[in-house]
């Protein structure tokens, strides 16, 4: 959920809660207030009623009949025992001319005659409808509440995406920031304090990641470098022990192969693993114009005879050339690893196809089996299925070239065949 | 022919001198800066394999050294470091040649042989070895004073070896030398067979008196008369 909403959703919730009480509030003093008005003007008519009546003189049972009269009657003196001096009610008085009930503020007062009468007078005057009035609050404060809602909104979003700016600078920010590669510096004019320290911990953070990778890098190159002469010492000592004049027995040979096979692996690994530390430290400065078509041409020929046991077809599509300023022994490493690939990887007795336009090459072959997770095969040491004597850097290899000189590199499986895409700057 | 190794690791430094005094060399060696000093200062050398990181000093410093008292000697550094800058600078010092570790006895000895040559016959190469002559620099052969017409392939294969006798090569690093760094998920090598086949029934045919023999499970060694 975007902040926005989030701000949104709370202030509107909390609008609704006050004006709601608001709304109670105003109401019941309304009410209050009215009531206490015309309980004092029906007070001061049933005194004038009550002062006739005690001064003697002969008074009417009832005035007009409809919620503004008032009726007088006598009672026994023991219902008026025990009730109390005045009693304040809302009721509905039917009015027969009408034909209809009206609300009335009604006073009932007992009090005492001469002679020890009772009498109950009945003070009445008509009262506003409270559920028009309920209803009228409701709609103004319906209406208030839009309004009020809505102001808050425009105003809070506006004030949001102006304050929030630089929050919005370090996102982008981060959201194209990659550990390694030549980011744009951090450059955010801010004078909120809040901010500012956001910023400063984003930099000291991405510094720090700089600074992890850069020693990963390093221990990688280290590590590769020092295995190098024990390397050397083991391959050559086994050499030397072939080369013994006094021979050996061709079991022994045989054996000695097999060990040399595994070394191979490790030196073969060994220097993978520098030539991923070489490009991604930049070691590869020189170039030169590669003409690709010619590239790929002559790889495809040296790996159809090399893997001519797997029957696999290779046809080169030119449908415009290729030339691209980089180093040579990596756009090498490029199309061969690709090539090889397909080769490797390919269905056996299948075809490879190349297609070659003016700013990008396609390679496509025979799947052996379903699609590749493309999110991973482009990580070092991922194997899908582990193949003998491969390295799992490969495809890391041609995707460090891609990232050194801006290229994109795509994978996609199409009618049961693996396709990969190197689409090179206009 | 006189050869100096200049490599701190004991044990690769004894299997560089074992081996290429089994080839008739005169090998002196040295294990760190001051000695390797000490010996150019000395005596002269034909050749001088050099590593790099020394301890006590850089090899380039060495090679500046040489270069000032303007010897003679080839020279073949030898690093760990597989670097370009290493490598460049090296070479613009006076270095003959750049082998990177982990390399093949074949492979340092044919380099030897090739620095030497060049020395001693001003950079007309030519490789010899019964009546069999190859010139790398026009990919000429010839059998005893005959030409002989070889494929691509068939020349390069001859050509490792010619720089290479008397040593069993492993078929892999034959395919490696030859076909080059895309063989490494290879599990048949029927097209090694097949050009060797093809090769050797050429030289047979022309009356070479050298022969490529197969090591049963390993590979194969050129075999001088």
């Amino acid at each position: 959920m975007k902040l926005v909403y989030r701000i949104l959703l709370h202030l509107s919730w909390v609008l609704t809660l006050l004006l709601a009480g608001w709304a109670a509030l105003f109401y019941f003093t309304l009410i209050d207030e009215v009531n206490d008005e015309v309980d004092d003007a029906l007070e001061s008519r049933a005194e004038v009623i009550v002062k006739r009546v005690l001064s003697g003189r002969e008074v009417a049972t009832s005035a007009p009949t409809d919620n503004t009269g008032y009726i007088l009657r006598e009672i026994p003196a023991e219902q008026a025992r025990g009730r109390s001096q005045d009693r304040y009610s809302d009721e509905e008085i039917f009015i027969p001319e009408r034909d209809d009930r009206e609300p009335a503020r009604v006073l009932r007062k007992t009090f005492r005659g001469a002679g020890e009468r009772w009498y109950e007078l009945t003070v009445m005057s008509p009262s506003i409808e409270k559920e028009d009035l309920l209803e009228a609050i409701f709609y103004g404060i319906l209406y208030l509440y839009l309004c009020l809602l809505l102001s808050v909104l425009l105003v809070t979003v506006v004030l949001l995406y102006r304050t929030m700016r630089p929050l919005y600078a370090l996102l982008r920010w981060l959201d194209a920031y990659t550990v390694g590669s030549r980011n744009p510096p951090l450059k955010i004019e801010t004078s909120v304090t809040e901010f500012r320290r956001l910023n400063e911990a984003a930099e000291r953070y991405a510094a720090r990641a700089e600074s992890l990778f850069e020693r990963q890098k390093q221990f990688i190159g280290n590590a590769s470098h020092e295995m190098q002469t024990p390397l050397a010492v083991c391959r050559n000592r086994l050499e030397m022990l072939v080369d013994d004049p006094r021979g050996l027995s061709e079991e022994q040979l045989g054996e000695i192969a097999k060990v040399q096979h595994t070394l191979d692996y490790l030196v073969r690994l060994n220097r993978s693993l520098l030539l991923l530390s070489k490009i991604d430290n930049g070691q590869f400065p020189e170039t030169e114009e590669v003409d690709f078509n010619a590239l790929i041409r002559r790889t495809g020929e040296d790996l159809e005879e090399i893997y001519a046991y797997r029957g696999i077809r290779f046809s080169v599509q030119e449908q415009g050339t290729l030339r691209v300023r980089m180093n040579p022994s990596l756009a090498g490493s490029l199309v061969g690893n690709l090539v090889k690939n397909a080769f490797v990887h390919g269905a056996e007795g299948g075809e490879i196809r190349v297609r070659i336009a003016s700013h990008r090459f396609e390679i496509d072959n025979d799947a052996a089996a379903g699609a590749l997770d493309a999110g991973h095969i482009f990580e070092r040491f991922y194997q899908g299925t582990k193949k003998k004597g491969s390295t799992g850097l490969g495809l890391a290899i041609v995707d460090a070239v891609c990232r050194l000189y801006g290229l994109r590199i795509e994978y996609a499986f199409r009618d049961g065949r693996h396709l990969f895409t190197v689409n090179f700057p206009e | 022919m006189k050869i100096l190794i200049v490599e701190d690791e004991p044990s690769l430094r004894e299997i560089m001198a074992r081996t290429l005094t089994r080839e008739q060399y005169v090998v002196e060696q040295a294990a760190d800066y001051a000695s390797a000093s000490d010996k150019l200062a000395a005596y002269d050398y034909d050749c001088i394999l050099l590593d790099i990181m020394l301890p006590g000093g850089s090899g380039l410093r060495l090679l500046e050294e040489l270069k000032r008292r303007r010897s003679r000697a080839g020279v073949i550094i030898i690093s760990a470091r597989d670097s370009l800058d290493d490598k460049i600078e090296g070479l613009e010092l006076g270095a003959d040649d750049y082998l990177p570790k982990p390399f093949h006895l074949a492979e340092l000895s044919a380099r030897i042989r090739s620095v030497l040559r060049r020395h001693q016959r001003d950079g007309y190469e030519c490789l010899e070895a019964g009546n069999v002559r190859l010139w790398p620099d026009s990919r000429r052969v010839e059998v005893a004073g005959r030409p002989l017409e070889l494929l691509r392939k068939e020349y390069d294969i001859l050509h490792y070896f010619m720089a290479r006798p008397n040593h069993t090569v492993d078929k892999t690093a034959l395919a490696e030398g030859v076909w080059g760094d895309h063989i490494d998920q290879v599990d048949n090598f029927d097209f090694v067979y097949a050009q060797m086949k093809n090769l050797r029934r050429k030289l047979h045919d022309a009356g070479a008196d050298i022969e490529i023999r197969a090591v049963y499970g390993f590979g194969y060694k050129l075999v001088q008369p």
